[in-house]
């Protein structure tokens, strides 16, 4: 089966610093495919290549038959990829309801928004309730739901989520989680990348090492080297 | 005495409501892009001789001159944005402000090589004495400057809180990197915000001359401190705030040139933004267009 996502040979670079040095990844139809790595290895690079926020120096990336290699990001949302990003980046002086809006920015059809608005408020209640109020005003778990139903509102084929967890309490990670199997459950494709593997090799069916901006290691979790993997992910290969 | 009080009043709303449409305009551009645009007011001015060679040439009407002011500032409004602000969308603030004063001084010799002459007069909105009413003097005109800048600021109001555009300008305004993600072109946002932004300078700049009666090259100069005032004077950044600022500004130069002269007029204004800024430093970093009506 042709993967959903295909990144080949992705250079991207900040300067003359490269920081994905030939990256190639596949993501298969309504799979959870994790990306894992010590800090700095280039994972968050990757994303914002993908959603179009850093135009790659060489190599392709397609969704589906299309090749969205280097589009503007807006282009990219329309093709059907969402971006939750790392500090989730919420507009913190529109209401909740306002933000849900603008992730739908690229749909026409009023009634059918609001209807997808309805039906992320049933998978978010704490939503719900702040409908009205600011994002700032919201606690760092309520962000990132916000976030997520965001990126969920433009109805992407594949969802990006950078760091969902970061800087989250134990028991809203473990919320986030439950909502990132739901998403899956209800076939939603999405590429996750994430510091905490434990987490991550529970809910994805397939994973990527990546160090120095490389893929080092890819496999499907349960797999014997999984505990290496997890060492690495954490310390990186120099620690050795 | 009490009368007199009542008429400065008069009038400075009058002033203020001009000072506000070129406040509004300023903040829409420095609240998008986050820039300041020193070429805004010659873009006016720009506008308004475009209307004044027409009226020397045709003697055409004002709804002719009013147009014209409105595409002339649009068109000045484009150049300066292309050649000042779409280069440094993500660079320097400061490259992007000398670059506008550049072009400010660009404007100001095309308009004198065009109309050479120091002063033109210009067809007034109402020609005629002003009403007498309980002893006041109103003038027709003055409040139609009111009538049209509260109008233009309504719709503004319902335009980015209550249209999808709105929304998008308001999102961009937030975080253009997020506004992206969320599936929103800020770069379009941007050159639509400058059109909007300096079709209402083009109102503006169109409703000054034609109560005023006469257009200068000091007409660029002129609105970009009073609309700059203003909106320094609002808290930057807040499109409220830069109306209330403006209101206040024609209030003090009202009452300030009658109690202690014209000399004192734009003095007081300058002293009263020092005043504020000293004993709040914070007063222009609080404030932002993006924030829902509640």
């Amino acid at each position: 089966m042709a993967p959903l996502l295909e990144v080949r040979d992705l250079v991207t670079a900040y300067g003359k610093i490269e920081a994905l040095r030939g990256v190639s990844l596949a993501v298969q139809e309504g799979s959870i495919t994790c990306l894992l790595g010590p800090n700095g290895a280039g994972k968050t690079t990757l994303m914002f290549s993908i959603a179009g926020i850093l135009r790659p120096r060489r190599g392709s990336i397609r969704l589906g038959a299309r090749d969205i290699t280097g589009r503007a990001p807006h282009v990219i949302v329309a093709a059907g990829i969402a971006l939750v990003p790392e500090n989730r980046l919420v507009f913190a002086n529109m209401s909740v309801l306002e933000n849900l809006r603008a992730g739908a920015y690229q749909r026409r059809g009023g009634a059918e928004i609001e209807s997808d608005i309805e039906r992320l408020m049933l998978r978010f209640p704490r939503l719900r309730e702040r409908a009205a109020q600011n994002a700032g005003t919201l606690s760092g778990g309520e962000q990132q739901m916000l976030a997520v139903a965001r990126a969920l509102m433009s109805r992407p084929r594949l969802l990006l989520m950078d760091e969902p967890s970061l800087g989250l309490a134990p028991l809203v990670v473990e919320e986030i989680f439950r909502i990132i199997a739901e998403l899956h459950r209800d076939g939603t494709t999405i590429l996750l990348v994430e510091q905490n593997a434990h987490l991550a090799l529970q809910v994805a069916q397939h994973f990527y090492l990546i160090e120095q901006g490389k893929v080092s290691f890819s496999g499907s979790p349960g797999a014997l080297a999984e505990d290496e993997v997890i060492r690495r992910a954490y310390l990186g290969s120099a620690a050795r | 005495m009490l009368l007199d009080l009542l008429q400065n009043t008069i009038d400075g709303a009058a002033a203020g409501a001009s000072y506000a449409l070129l406040a509004v305009g300023f903040t829409l551009i420095f609240g998008v892009l986050r820039r300041v645009n020193l070429s805004y007011g010659p873009a006016v001015m720009i506008g308004c001789y475009a209307a004044t060679w027409l009226h020397l040439n045709f003697q055409s009407g004002l709804i002719v001159l009013a147009l014209a002011a409105v595409a002339g500032t649009v068109l000045a409004g484009a150049y300066v944005e292309r050649l000042c602000f779409a280069p440094h969308r993500s660079g320097s603030a400061i490259a992007a402000m000398v670059a506008s004063f550049a072009l400010w001084m660009q404007f100001e010799e095309l308009a004198t090589l065009v109309l050479p002459r120091h002063v033109y007069a210009f067809p007034l909105l109402h020609e005629g004495a002003p009403v007498e009413f309980l002893g006041l003097s109103l003038r027709p005109d003055a409040l139609a400057v009111l009538g049209v800048a509260a109008i233009l600021c309504a719709l503004l109001q319902g335009l980015l809180h209550r249209t999808r555009f709105g929304l998008a300008v308001r999102a961009t305004i937030e975080n253009p990197h997020a506004a992206s993600l969320a599936g929103i072109d800020p770069g379009r946002i941007f050159v639509l915000i400058f059109a909007l932004a300096s079709a209402i300078g083009g109102i503006a700049g169109f409703l000054i001359v034609a109560t005023h009666g006469q257009v200068t090259p000091m007409l660029g100069m002129w609105a970009t401190l009073k609309g700059l005032l203003a909106m320094m004077l609002g808290g930057l950044g807040s499109l409220r705030g830069a109306i209330v600022g403006a209101l206040v500004l024609g209030q003090i130069e009202a009452h300030s040139q009658w109690f202690l002269g014209p000399q004192w007029r734009d003095l007081v204004a300058y002293l009263l933004l020092f005043a504020l800024l000293a004993a709040n430093p914070s007063w222009m970093t609080r404030w932002t267009i993006s924030r829902s009506a509640s």
